[in-house]
């Protein structure tokens, strides 16, 4: 048992880690995200989701996360939030657990284990990111070497340049072909991925 | 602070107790043991003090010793009654005992002696049968606490007093917890050692009793001076057990006068969270209970945070783990009884007692169910 009121004031936590506390940024879930990470904690208990949503920069546009655990833990993961909000994801895998704690305006030395968590959060987020990437780039390039002869015919005989590959999303460049085309390659590449990837046809 | 609901933790003193203690704090500051009436005198009103103390637990005065609490008590009991009888070392303790128990078990399962946890059941009560098959010929003490500060089940020690009994072991209870919430008769339940500690009881800290049955010797745990005739050396805390005497006597007048309004504020409490907070639930709702004890599971909200959040509105509550260290572990109570760590890291303790207003428990019913929500929302486990 924790012993009441003397333990948890014995936590002297920051005003800014409290404020993130008791208003905690960022948090709830996306509907579609384009990676998303569960992390816990056997040990403790604690766990947490973070889902995040990438433009095609690799950029992290958005940011959700929800958590289980105490204060500082909370705290942790709504400024890692808003650390990683808006940097690419090779910046923002560069944020470390000292950044989270400093962000936070310190905390106590016991509670450093808290930020932990939202790290690997990150990372798994990321890494669910670029999987689900991979897998469609990987598609992809399947349904771009088997098109039927109709299809090439209509794309200019020839395969289209990939552009970008996203997880919901691919940028392609071709001479000829038009938005039936790309709808074309959008079921084709629906058949393979399990879900709709839109298809955008640069010429 | 607006709502003190952490009494299993410690009480506060009642102000008659201060009183008694003052004298002794000092014009008053006689050595008891001394020859001179300067000392004797305080001597008289530690014998008072054990009188008082016999009376609460229905002993006789030569069966009470002064300790420095429950845990000195609890250490004295097992160690020294493992130590009597050779042909019997062994020892049986709950797994649900407080630390001052348990770890004594260990540190004494360490150092050689046979040690057996007798495991509990689901909704809080003991496995009496495998406790009692436990209960062998090489055993010479069982230690079973009378009531549990965790989760406040009240276990049947006199039923397994006479078992142990019948079969030649001594019987230990840390009835720490239940003094002054529920009558403790030594008579009636047959154990030969009883831990108490003056402060669960709005008495002072720092003063405990072990109840030695008549006929019973242990060897002393702290060496020294021979007093409490030689069960514990160490110059008497006067001040403190004439607290603990006058603690006593209160506690007995409270006890006659029947737990009526403890229990109407904890049922008042326990109904206000089940209704407002949707998704929790009282642990070891089925079984007896200490009036005063109600631990509630929050499904999906971290105590910590909740505590944390409580903290702030200036109300005292325990919980059911500690994470501090990253490595800590969820209350080996909640564990005991198959709770998870993910539900057993939801546990809230609120512990009344007879000084408990209404007003904090509708303090607390005020602010908390919007605590859980607000805290269920971000909450991945919240379904």
């Amino acid at each position: 048992m924790t012993e009441g009121c003397s333990e948890t004031d014995m936590w002297k936590y920051s005003s800014t880690l409290m404020d993130h506390f008791m208003n905690p940024r960022n948090s709830g879930q996306l509907p579609d995200p384009d990676g998303r990470s569960e992390v816990g904690s056997d040990q403790c208990g604690d766990a947490m989701t973070l889902d995040i949503q990438v433009d095609d920069r690799d950029r992290i546009v958005d940011i959700r996360f929800m958590t289980f655990g105490c204060a500082g833990a909370i705290a942790a993961a709504s400024a890692l939030t808003e650390l990683a909000r808006g940097r690419t994801l090779e910046e923002a895998l560069t944020i470390t657990n000292d950044q989270i704690i400093e962000y936070l305006g310190g905390m106590p030395e016991e509670k450093y284990h808290c930020s932990v968590m939202g790290h690997e959060a990150l990372e798994g987020a990321i890494g669910d990111f670029r999987k689900k990437r991979e897998r469609v780039r990987r598609h992809l390039e399947q349904v771009l070497e088997n098109m039927p002869a109709q299809l090439k015919e209509d794309l200019g005989g020839e395969v289209p340049a990939v552009v970008n590959v996203h997880p919901s999303r691919v940028t392609l460049r071709s001479s000829a072909g038009d938005g039936d085309a790309a709808e074309s390659l959008g079921r084709l590449l629906e058949g393979k991925v399990g879900r709709r990837v839109e298809v955008t046809l640069l010429r | 602070m607006k709502a003190y609901l952490d009494n299993n933790a410690t009480t506060r003193m009642a102000p008659e107790v201060l009183e008694a203690m003052m004298p002794f704090l000092t014009g008053k500051y006689g050595n008891p043991s001394s020859f001179h009436s300067f000392g004797s005198e305080v001597m008289d009103a530690v014998e008072r003090a054990r009188e008082s103390v016999a009376a609460l637990i229905g002993a006789e005065r030569d069966e009470i010793f002064f300790t420095s609490g429950g845990t000195e008590s609890d250490n004295t009991a097992l160690r020294g009654a493992c130590a009597i009888n050779p042909l019997r070392p062994g020892l049986v303790v709950t797994d649900v005992e407080h630390p001052a128990v348990l770890r004594t078990a260990e540190m004494m399962e360490s150092e050689g002696t046979p040690v057996r946890f007798a495991p509990s059941l689901k909704d809080g009560s003991l496995d009496l049968d495998t406790l009692f098959g436990m209960i062998t010929e090489e055993v010479g003490l069982v230690s079973v606490m009378t009531a549990n500060n965790e989760t406040g089940a009240v276990y049947p020690v006199r039923e397994i007093a006479e078992v142990a009994r019948s079969r030649g072991v001594l019987v230990h209870t840390d009835a720490v917890q239940a003094a002054g919430k529920i009558v403790i008769d030594v008579g009636d339940t047959g154990v030969d050692l009883l831990s108490l500690s003056a402060h669960k009881f709005h008495g002072p800290k720092g003063v405990g009793v072990l109840f030695v049955r008549r006929g019973l010797q242990l060897p002393p745990l702290i060496t020294g001076g021979h007093q409490e005739g030689g069960m514990r050396a160490g110059t008497y805390n006067a001040a403190g057990i004439a607290g603990m005497g006058k603690a006593a006597e209160l506690a007995q007048e409270h006890l006659s006068g029947g737990p009526e309004h403890m229990m109407e504020l904890s049922s008042r409490l326990e109904r206000g969270i089940l209704d407002s907070c949707p998704g929790s639930r009282v642990v070891a709702a089925d079984v007896s209970r200490l009036p005063n004890t109600v631990t509630v599971l929050f499904r999906g909200v971290e105590s910590e945070a909740v505590m944390t959040l409580l903290d702030m509105e200036g109300i005292c509550v325990s919980s059911g783990s500690a994470c501090s260290t990253g490595e800590s572990s969820p209350s080996h109570v909640l564990t005991a009884m198959g709770i998870g760590p993910r539900d057993a890291g939801t546990a809230i303790r609120f512990s009344l007692s007879r000084y408990t207003a209404g007003s904090e428990v509708d303090c607390l019913l005020e602010v908390l169910p919007g605590m859980i929500d607000k805290l269920r929302k971000i909450s991945p486990y919240a379904d």
